[in-house]
Order: C-alpha cells, then sequence, then structure tokens
C-alpha cells in the first residue's frame, strides 16, 4: 500500500477560511448545485433530508459520492433532475450547462422542459433494475416508449440501443425481446443503464447501481463504465454506499453524512490523505483486503435522525476529535489543497487522532480460534443437489423432459467442531444451495449428509430408533437468514420469538429461568436495557438489532453447527464488522461452528480470517478451490478465485479498474454446465485440455490443507500442459459473452 | 413437478365436471322423494291404486334416461352415455327435453350475464383507477364509501327494491319476459330494443351492488402499482401521461383482478338462479328454479349441471390465460405466482 498517514504536507493551500463556495468551484462545471435542501414536513416536525448541499460536477469526470444508507445521498441524485419524490420540497439552485455559455436553471423549468431536460440531458439509473421495468412489456417496448417520447429518429436510436446493448457485453436481440424478469441480476442492471443512455445524455446520475449485485458484477459493470464515459464523453455521478468499490473508477469524490457533504476532494487524496474524522472511520470500518484484520473497527454510535440532527457539526457525537467549538458551531469548508475541501474544525488533527495503518504487514489476531475437534461434526460425502426446471410454458413442454439444474455437484466438505467454513462464489453457483445441504435443510439427490457419523436424512426417514435421533440433528444445526427482517415474526414480541424455541426444546425450564437466559443474551449482544428490548416488536429494531436477535434465537438451541446465509449483506457497511465480531466471540462461548455465506471476499476474510477458519470457493455447483483463509486471499490458485480477488476492490486508488481478468462476465446457465473444467468459457487460462477433462480438488494431493480444482496445479505430465491455448479475439468478447443462457452466443 | 401444467390442469377441470354429473347421478337415485316415487305417485294420482310398475320405470326411463330395474353399474353408464350425447333428459313440467329448454334459455342468461360482467368490471375499474390518481380527493373518498355501502347491498335485495320500483310503481320497465310479445325473433332494432329493455332490471342490479368491490380493488391495485419505481421511472424518461396510464398502471393493475373476472362469470351464473326468478326472466336459472318448484328432477339437474360447467370452465380458461398476459407467470423457474 502506498497510501501513508505521514502526508501531513497536504496542508499547504490550506488556508482555513474557505467558507463561501469558491473553495468547491471547478474549472468547467456541467452541473452546479448551489444551496439545495430537500425537506419533508412530518408529525414529528420538519425532516431535512439533504441540508444546504452546494457542489460542483465537472464536465466529463466521474464524481463518486459515498455515504451510509440515509446519508440522503439518493435524494441529492434526485435533486440533479428535480425529481424529488411527494411531498418532498427542493430548495436551491441547480444549473446545467451544455455545451458553450449556455445555462439552464433546472429548478425553474416549464414541466415540457424538465420533461425534455430528463433523459436528454441529464439521465439516471437506479439500483433496483427488477423494479425499474414494467414486468409486463419487452426490453424493446421500453427503449421504443422512450425514444418516441422525445421524438428522436426511431431508427437511429435503436440502432444506438442495440450498440449500447453490445458495448455492455450483451446480445442485443436477445434481451431486446426479452420480457424483464428473463434477465439475470446483471444484466437487467446493464439493460437499464443502455436505456438511460439511448438518448445521449451529457450526464449520468447512477444511485447506488450495481448495490444489489454480487461484487464480481459489479466490477464487471464498472469497468464497462468506465469504457462508456470515455466513449460517449459522460459525466457520471456514481453514488454509493461502498467506499472502496467507487475509489479506483472515480475522479473526485464527495463523502456525505448526515446530509451534507463532509469532504470534497480528487479520489487519490481523499483515500490517501482522508483529512475528516468520518472518511477515516469510514475506511477503517469497511472490510477490505488490504487493511490488517486488527486494525478494522466499527463507527461507534448511530447516523442522526433527519428530523433531530445535532447542533453545531452533526458528525459531534460520535467525533473522537469533538471539543466545545464542534458542538456549538458548524464546521465550513476548509481546503486540505486547493480542490480538496474538509467541513471540520480539526481536519489537521485528525490523522493523529484516527491513525489508519498501512503498513503492508498483517497482523494476524487468532483471537477466536477454538480448539478444532478432529472428528468433524458435518461431513458431506459427494454431494448432489439437483433441480427439475420447468422450461418455457406451452402447451409442448408437455411432452420435454424437465431441465435439470445442477446446484450442487459432488461436493464433499467436512465441518469440525469450533470451525468456520466460509463459501464465496458468484449468485447462482449454489452456495447457499450447498448450506442448506449442510445443514440438513436441503436433501440431497444424491451423496451422503452424516452428523457425528449419523446420515441425517436416513435418521429422518427411518422409522427405527436411530443412533442419534433426528430431533436432536434438526436442533443442533441452525440457520440465520440475509434478511433479518423478514425472518422475525413482526406481530411478536423479541422476548415471545426467543422463548419459543425454549418452550419447544427444554419445557421443563422454570419460565423465569428462561427469561433470565434470554435477558442476560440480549444484554451480552450489547442490547441494553435488555427489559427494554425484550418488549419491542422487530419494526422497532434496527437491521443490526434484528440480526442479533436471529444470531440469539439460532444459540439458544446451543447448535453445533449454524449457517449464516448472507448474514451481514443487508446490513450497513459500518455495522458489518461489528456483527462479525459479534458472531465471533458467540462462538467462543457458545462452542459452535459456522457455515458463513458470502459473495464478498472481504467478509469471508474477515470472517474466517480471524477464526482461523477456511475459504470455499464455489462455482457452478463445484468447489473449485478450499483452503485457510488468509492462503486463499493472499496466494489465490484457481483463476476463479483470482478474478473474485479481483473483483474485491481495495483501497488502492493508483490502480484503476482494469479489464476483468476474465473472458465472460455472465455465468452459463446451470442448466448445462460447459463440459469439462466448468470454468473454461470464462477462465483467461483455459486450454484446449479444459474443455474435455473436469479436474478435481484431489486430483494432486500435496498434503497441504489448501486445494484447488485446476489443472495448472497438476505436475507437468498433465496433458494441460500440451494442449493449446483457448484463444478469443479481444474483439469477439462481446460475442462470447452471451448472456446466462448457454445457447445464448450470438451468431454474429 | 409442475411440468404437464396444461395436462395436469385440463384433466382437475375433467375430473371437476365428471365428479359433479356423478354426483348428480347419485342424487337422482338416493334422495328420499327422488324422480322414482315422484312419478309413481303422480300415476297413483292419475289411475288409481293400480299402478304398473313396468310402466313406472319406463317412464322413469323416458325421464331421467336411468332404468330403475337394471344393476346399479348399468343405471350409471346408461345416464353417462347419454349425457355424453347431450341428452339431459325429458323434463316431466314441460314434458319436453331438457337439452332444448336449455339451449333457448342459455343465450339470454348468457346476454343478461355478460354484459353485467362487462359494465360491473368497465365500471369498477375505471372508477378504481381515477380513485387511485386523486387518492384522498373528496371524489376518492365519497367514492370509497358509495362504493361500500351498494357492495353491503344482496343483488337479489336490490333486484326486489328495483322490480318494485320502477317496475310496479313507476312502470318505467317491464316486470318479466325477454321481449315483448309483440316483437318478432330476429336481428332486427325493434328485437334488440326490446331484449336490452328487458333485461335492463336485471342488468342493473348486478351492476349496482357488484361495482363497488371491483372499483375497490383497482383502487388499491392501482395505488400499490403507482408506488413502483418503474413508474418513476417511466415519469423520469418522459413517457406521455395517458401511456403510463394505460401501459403502465392499467395493465398492471388489472393483472391480479382477471382471476377474480373469471370466477366471477360462475357467480353471476349461480346468482341468475334467484335473479331471473324475480324479474320472471325465462333464463337457465330460471329453469332451474322451476324444476326445484315442480319436482322437475331431469330439468333440475341439467340447469345445475350447465353452471358447474360453467363455473370450471370460467376458471380453467383464467389458468390458462394467465399466462400470456403476464409474461412472468408460466415462464421458466417453476416462480409461477398465484396471484
Amino acid at each position: 500500500m502506498s497510501k501513508t498517514d505521514d502526508t501531513q504536507t497536504a496542508t499547504t493551500a490550506g488556508t482555513g477560511a474557505g467558507t463561501d463556495l469558491s473553495s468547491i468551484r471547478v474549472d468547467d462545471p456541467i452541473v452546479e448545485i448551489r444551496n439545495a435542501s430537500v425537506t419533508f414536513d412530518m408529525e414529528r416536525g420538519e425532516s431535512r433530508v439533504l441540508d444546504e448541499v452546494s457542489l460542483d460536477i465537472e464536465r466529463d469526470e466521474i464524481l463518486g459520492i459515498v455515504g451510509e444508507s440515509g446519508s440522503g445521498k439518493s435524494m441529492f441524485a434526485s435533486a440533479l433532475l428535480d425529481a424529488i419524490v411527494n411531498p418532498g420540497v427542493l430548495t436551491g439552485d441547480v444549473t446545467y450547462h451544455p455545451q458553450g455559455d449556455a445555462e439552464v436553471d433546472v429548478l425553474g423549468l416549464s414541466p415540457e422542459q424538465l420533461r425534455e431536460l430528463r433523459w436528454e440531458e441529464i439521465s439516471m439509473v437506479f439500483q433496483g433494475a427488477q423494479s425499474s421495468f414494467n414486468p409486463t412489456i419487452t426490453i424493446r417496448a421500453h427503449f421504443e416508449e422512450t425514444i418516441e417520447a422525445h421524438n428522436y429518429n426511431m431508427e437511429q436510436a435503436m440502432a444506438h440501443a442495440r450498440e449500447l446493448l453490445s458495448d455492455l457485453y450483451m446480445d442485443p436481440d436477445r434481451v431486446l425481446d426479452s420480457y424483464p424478469h428473463e434477465l439475470s441480476g446483471g444484466m437487467q442492471q446493464r439493460t437499464l443503464i443502455a436505456l438511460s443512455l439511448v438518448l445521449e445524455p451529457n450526464v449520468l446520475v447512477m444511485d447506488e447501481p450495481t448495490a444489489a449485485l454480487d461484487l464480481l458484477m459489479q466490477r464487471s459493470i464498472l469497468s464497462l463504465l468506465e469504457d462508456l464515459q470515455e466513449k460517449y464523453d459522460l459525466s457520471i455521478v456514481f453514488i454509493t454506499h461502498d467506499l472502496p468499490l467507487v475509489a479506483g473508477l472515480a475522479d473526485r469524490l464527495a463523502v456525505m453524512y448526515a446530509f451534507e457533504f463532509v469532504e470534497i476532494g480528487p479520489a487519490s487524496d481523499l483515500i490517501g490523505n482522508p483529512t475528516h474524522p468520518y472518511t477515516r472511520a469510514l475506511l477503517k470500518a469497511v472490510p477490505n483486503l488490504d487493511t490488517p484484520l486488527s486494525e478494522m473497527r466499527p463507527i461507534d454510535g448511530m447516523a442522526p435522525d433527519p428530523v433531530d440532527v445535532p447542533q453545531g457539526c452533526s458528525y459531534h457525537p460520535r467525533c473522537p476529535l469533538a471539543d466545545e467549538t464542534c458542538r456549538a458551531e458548524d464546521p465550513t469548508y476548509h481546503d486540505v489543497t486547493s480542490d480538496h475541501q474538509s467541513a471540520c474544525f480539526h481536519w489537521e488533527d485528525s490523522a493523529e487522532a484516527i491513525p489508519l495503518s498501512t503498513d503492508g504487514e498483517h497482523g494476524e489476531t487468532q483471537a477466536f480460534a477454538g480448539e478444532q475437534s478432529d472428528e468433524p461434526v458435518v461431513s458431506l460425502e459427494d454431494v448432489d443437489v439437483h433441480f427439475d426446471q420447468v422450461s418455457d410454458g406451452g402447451l409442448l413442454s408437455v411432452f420435454q423432459e424437465p431441465d435439470t439444474v445442477h446446484a450442487v455437484d459432488d461436493i464433499s466438505l467436512d465441518v469440525y467442531e469450533n470451525d468456520v467454513v466460509t463459501l464465496v462464489g458468484e449468485s447462482g453457483c449454489g452456495k447457499t444451495t450447498l448450506g442448506k445441504a449442510v445443514i440438513g435443510a436441503q436433501r440431497p439427490t444424491d451423496g451422503t449428509v452424516a452428523y457425528r457419523g449419523q446420515d441425517i436424512w436416513e435418521a429422518k426417514d427411518s422409522r427405527r430408533e436411530t443412533d442419534i435421533p433426528y430431533e436432536h440433528i434438526r436442533r443442533s444445526l441452525q440457520m440465520i437468514h440475509q434478511d433479518p427482517g423478514s425472518s422475525l415474526n413482526p406481530n411478536r414480541k423479541v422476548a415471545a420469538s426467543l422463548k419459543a424455541p425454549l418452550k419447544r426444546w427444554e419445557p421443563d425450564m422454570d419460565p423465569d429461568d428462561r427469561q433470565e437466559r434470554i435477558l442476560s443474551l440480549l444484554e451480552y449482544v450489547g442490547m441494553s436495557p435488555p427489559g427494554d428490548y425484550a418488549q419491542r416488536y422487530p419494526h422497532q429494531l434496527s437491521g443490526g438489532e434484528k440480526q442479533r436477535v436471529a444470531l440469539i434465537r439460532a444459540l439458544l438451541m446451543n447448535p453445533d453447527v449454524i449457517l449464516a446465509d448472507e448474514a451481514v449483506s443487508a446490513l450497513d457497511v459500518s455495522l458489518r464488522v461489528e456483527v462479525m465480531d459479534l458472531m465471533l466471540e458467540l462462538q467462543d462461548l457458545f462452542d459452535t461452528s459456522y457455515v458463513f455465506i458470502s459473495h464478498n471476499l472481504s467478509n469471508a476474510r474477515y470472517f474466517s480470517g480471524k477464526a482461523g477458519g477456511r475459504i470455499g470457493v464455489m462455482y457452478l455447483g463445484e468447489l473449485v478451490e478450499i483452503g485457510p483463509a488468509e492462503q486463499i486471499i493472499n496466494d489465490p490458485q484457481h483463476p476463479y478465485t483470482k478474478v473474485l480477488r479481483w473483483s474485491t476492490a481495495d483501497l488502492d486508488i493508483e490502480e484503476t479498474v482494469e479489464d476483468p481478468p476474465l473472458r465472460g462476465i455472465d455465468i452459463p446457465d446451470p442448466v448445462d454446465p460447459p463440459s469439462g473444467c466448468r470454468f473454461h468459457t470464462r477462465c483467461p487460462e483455459a486450454r484446449e485440455a479444459c474443455t474435455r477433462a473436469q479436474p478435481t480438488l484431489d486430483g494432486h494431493d500435496d498434503g497441504t490443507e489448501h486445494r484447488t480444482a485446476c489443472f495448472r496445479e497438476y505436475d507437468e505430465s498433465h496433458e494441460y500442459w500440451e494442449s493449446e491455448p483457448i484463444v478469443d479475439d479481444a474483439d469477439d468478447a462481446d460475442v462470447a459473452v452471451g448472456g446466462s443462457d448457454s445457447d445464448a452466443r450470438t451468431d454474429e | 413437478m409442475i411440468n404437464n401444467y396444461y395436462i395436469e390442469r385440463t384433466a382437475q377441470a375433467v375430473f371437476t365436471v365428471f365428479a359433479v354429473v356423478t354426483m348428480t347421478f347419485g342424487m337422482i337415485r338416493l334422495m328420499p322423494g327422488g324422480p322414482v316415487s315422484y312419478i309413481r305417485s303422480q300415476l297413483v294420482q292419475q289411475q288409481g291404486n293400480q299402478v304398473d310398475m313396468e310402466q313406472v320405470n319406463a317412464l322413469v326411463e323416458v325421464y331421467t334416461n336411468v332404468a330403475p330395474d337394471e344393476p346399479l353399474y348399468i343405471q350409471y353408464i346408461d345416464y353417462m352415455a347419454a349425457l355424453l350425447q347431450g341428452d339431459l333428459g325429458v323434463s316431466m313440467f314441460y314434458n319436453d327435453p331438457v337439452t332444448e329448454i336449455l339451449a333457448s334459455a342459455a343465450p339470454w342468461t348468457v346476454f343478461v350475464m355478460s354484459i353485467s360482467l362487462v359494465l360491473t368490471f368497465g365500471l369498477g375499474i375505471t372508477l378504481g383507477a381515477v380513485m387511485a390518481y386523486i387518492e384522498g380527493s373528496r371524489f376518492d373518498v365519497s367514492t370509497t364509501l358509495v362504493s361500500i355501502f351498494l357492495n353491503s347491498i344482496p343483488y337479489y335485495v336490490m333486484a326486489i327494491i328495483l322490480v318494485y320500483v320502477l317496475g310496479y310503481q313507476f312502470n318505467w320497465f317491464p316486470t318479466g319476459g325477454r321481449i315483448s310479445s309483440d316483437v318478432a325473433t330476429g336481428m332486427n332494432l325493434a328485437f334488440l330494443q326490446s331484449a336490452f329493455y328487458h333485461a335492463a332490471l336485471p342488468i342493473a342490479s348486478l351492476v349496482i351492488t357488484g361495482f363497488g368491490i371491483q372499483a375497490l380493488a383497482m383502487r388499491g391495485n392501482s395505488i400499490r402499482v403507482l408506488g413502483e419505481d418503474y413508474i418513476r421511472v417511466a415519469r423520469l424518461r418522459g413517457l406521455p401521461p395517458h401511456d403510463i396510464a394505460l401501459r403502465y398502471v392499467g395493465r398492471n393493475a388489472i393483472l391480479p383482478m382477471y382471476t377474480g373476472m373469471m370466477i366471477a362469470i360462475g357467480f353471476m351464473f349461480g346468482g341468475s338462479v334467484i335473479l331471473e326468478e324475480i324479474f320472471a326472466y325465462p333464463g337457465i336459472g330460471y329453469y332451474m328454479f322451476r324444476g326445484i318448484m315442480a319436482r322437475d328432477y331431469p330439468l333440475m339437474m341439467g340447469a345445475f349441471l350447465i353452471i358447474t360447467i360453467a363455473v370450471v370452465v370460467g376458471i380453467y380458461v383464467a389458468d390458462l390465460t394467465y399466462g400470456k398476459l403476464d409474461p412472468r407467470a408460466g415462464s421458466g423457474g417453476g416462480n409461477r405466482e398465484a396471484y
């Protein structure tokens, strides 16, 4: 890592007095925002969700806007198009500068002028691609109606649409003829980007455009965005909660906290020398692959309520540097350099107070590594899980064989006591299915799943007594879900939800003991006063608190293994580290094992790494690499693991978003997986031999725990080394990538 | 396995009809005071006590297609065979083949019901959409109240009120019959006028009491759709408002009501029994009521069968066509949404 915090020399241009807006000016702004505020009248008072915000967007730049959920960043995006949803009221000035000296006062436009400005000049991409399309009309209709509504030449505009779709690595004909639900999430999002660019706007506002996608797809889209930006001279405003994600992409970054910008500056400056305490805290809180595990810290406290923003600097309740001035006065922008501003009185001291350790040394913390047993708790042997899928409706389908989805193919895996196994992979690779098979929630179509030597499904089906009764197994294998909100009954109080499992399994327990146990656990996970929390309903809890309750509920069973399916993905970035820490602490206390599922390698590394566990990498239903966490992260062997490693953005801004080290963006259809090594269709290292034979994890046993299913690990006598590399032309790349269907390759 | 969804669904429909027919057969045989004893008692009344049992059986066979002296399974096969040939027996009351009576009555019931259905849903959907667009306005609130009030009145109560006030008190509308007796049957203007004139009150009583629930359903659906992200995106894309109203809000809001509409067809046929009796409107329901009153079993069973089949076919068609209307249903992944 090159970024160091001894670059305190950056204080050169700092006059400290930059109060007016001159400090945030840029040379050639395409949009100027001045004192923009958005307010909602609420019963509790006026809710101010954008607070006197001023910012310039430079022509042809990519501006990254970063903030936690609820920091007002979506409001800012809507404000650019004067598209605040009723009953929100937008005040201030938004000025748009088309080419030349012309100025457009966006907030003063007539409805018809505004209609023309939107999409023709300033366009927008929303987070949920699926919900941004009308489900009952085709993609083609979406494009056509947009073109028609703006009186563009249909033929030219549709040709442009096709070009955009192929720029985004999709087959235009196939996409245009599809209904929205027929596309995968990544394809939907890319289609939405094409739709927003079809009228050739100058500014593209993207509101969390990749948040719902897995990391690999996010990074792939980002690298495409950079190409698009160059090709079509776009100015892009990229809004996200994920600082590392935009760090490499954006030219400038603006950090939002409590409805205003707290720090603005060139991306390299802001990452290399963050001066606002919040920016620094945010950088520390985000799990990434470079910061040593011991350095990651959650941000204490909560983001403020829009009705009741603290006096003075809105960050002072959470800031270690806060003093009387901070509590009394709202800080203005201080120049760190001529184009780097920080809204903090103590910006010069922040680096010292909140050090960001950036030494390359990975100080290992094995704090939670419990004693692991020799005998596995759960053991999977050659497990297959196949699903039958209906092909397209229609009378003819009656005579078709149902398609088989190979969700899990021939996987063997042992989970020990006090173990942590993290499964990573793209969406649709079978991680969840495998996880469910481990805890006996999904019956394998072939192979065996054994709990302490007892076949789980035999125990369930058998009428005779088995060594370990099924009820006992069921209790011992628990699960927490991704969305804590929907896994708790909304009509039951926390206490009632937590009592239910105890009543079921320990009916003899004294009610007072039960209550005592629940309260002490609530207290333990930091929900105090526990008596108060126990009487709440789920909707009165925050996301992190709900997940804690779900965790306690699973632990009350005293389970041996807990499946945590994307358990922290739905939480705010700053909370993830905290919840993962808690889970590991509880592991120590309860002697349990985790099977943790994540699409995010940083989370996986944090979770598995801290407990000395393993990471398993899945691709299309197969385990392609498994080994100790740090080895997988620092020394990935399988080309696919390397791709995942690439997709996990680190904070290195020197590195621009380069092209992905793989040959296709979309995952092949699991109904008809590729022959040989399943990754060969996307693998940059694939050779002809890979299309025929399938490498296995055990094919080249070198006695270590780190195993890889790739011919490149085999010794030199293997035919792989002799066979021809599979090459496709660089230009051909758009063609090679069809989509989620294997038959989607174009014949262009 | 839902691969054979269409076959499965068809088999289900056929089985339902088959089960109903079998039950009909069982009822004829088993009901106390069934047609056999009914015919015997008729003959006893006519001829005194020297009733020839064979004559009774022959008569029963003529009327009901079932020969009482045969073994049960033969009777059953005979009955089914006759049904498959479209022979529902002979009405004892009218002394005409049931098939003929019902065939002449059915178009009138279909006429009244289809117009009622179109009006109920047309009015309900339009009103509901308007209410959703101006949600919270005075119009919305008052229409909601009126809709709930009208919907809580049973249609037969409304029918009695209408026929009493408009028919008997004011003499504005006829109180019975399908057409005026002085109008010749045929596709001429006078005939159509007369037909509509006579059908007006039955239609009105169904529509007035039926549109409210549809309006409220449409209002709810539309408000839900109006809150969807794609509406916001469509507005930002600058689509003309009427396009958004029709293709975006309208279409997506109507989808969940489609199945309800098909099921309503069945309910309306069922409801025709009382309705047509009140208005003395000779349709299927009217004859069914007559059949019940006169203990005219073949007629009763025939009408019963027709109504059942109408319900089954309505739901069957709804199930099969839903996938065509909503591209998300019926394709791929077994994720058919259950509306």
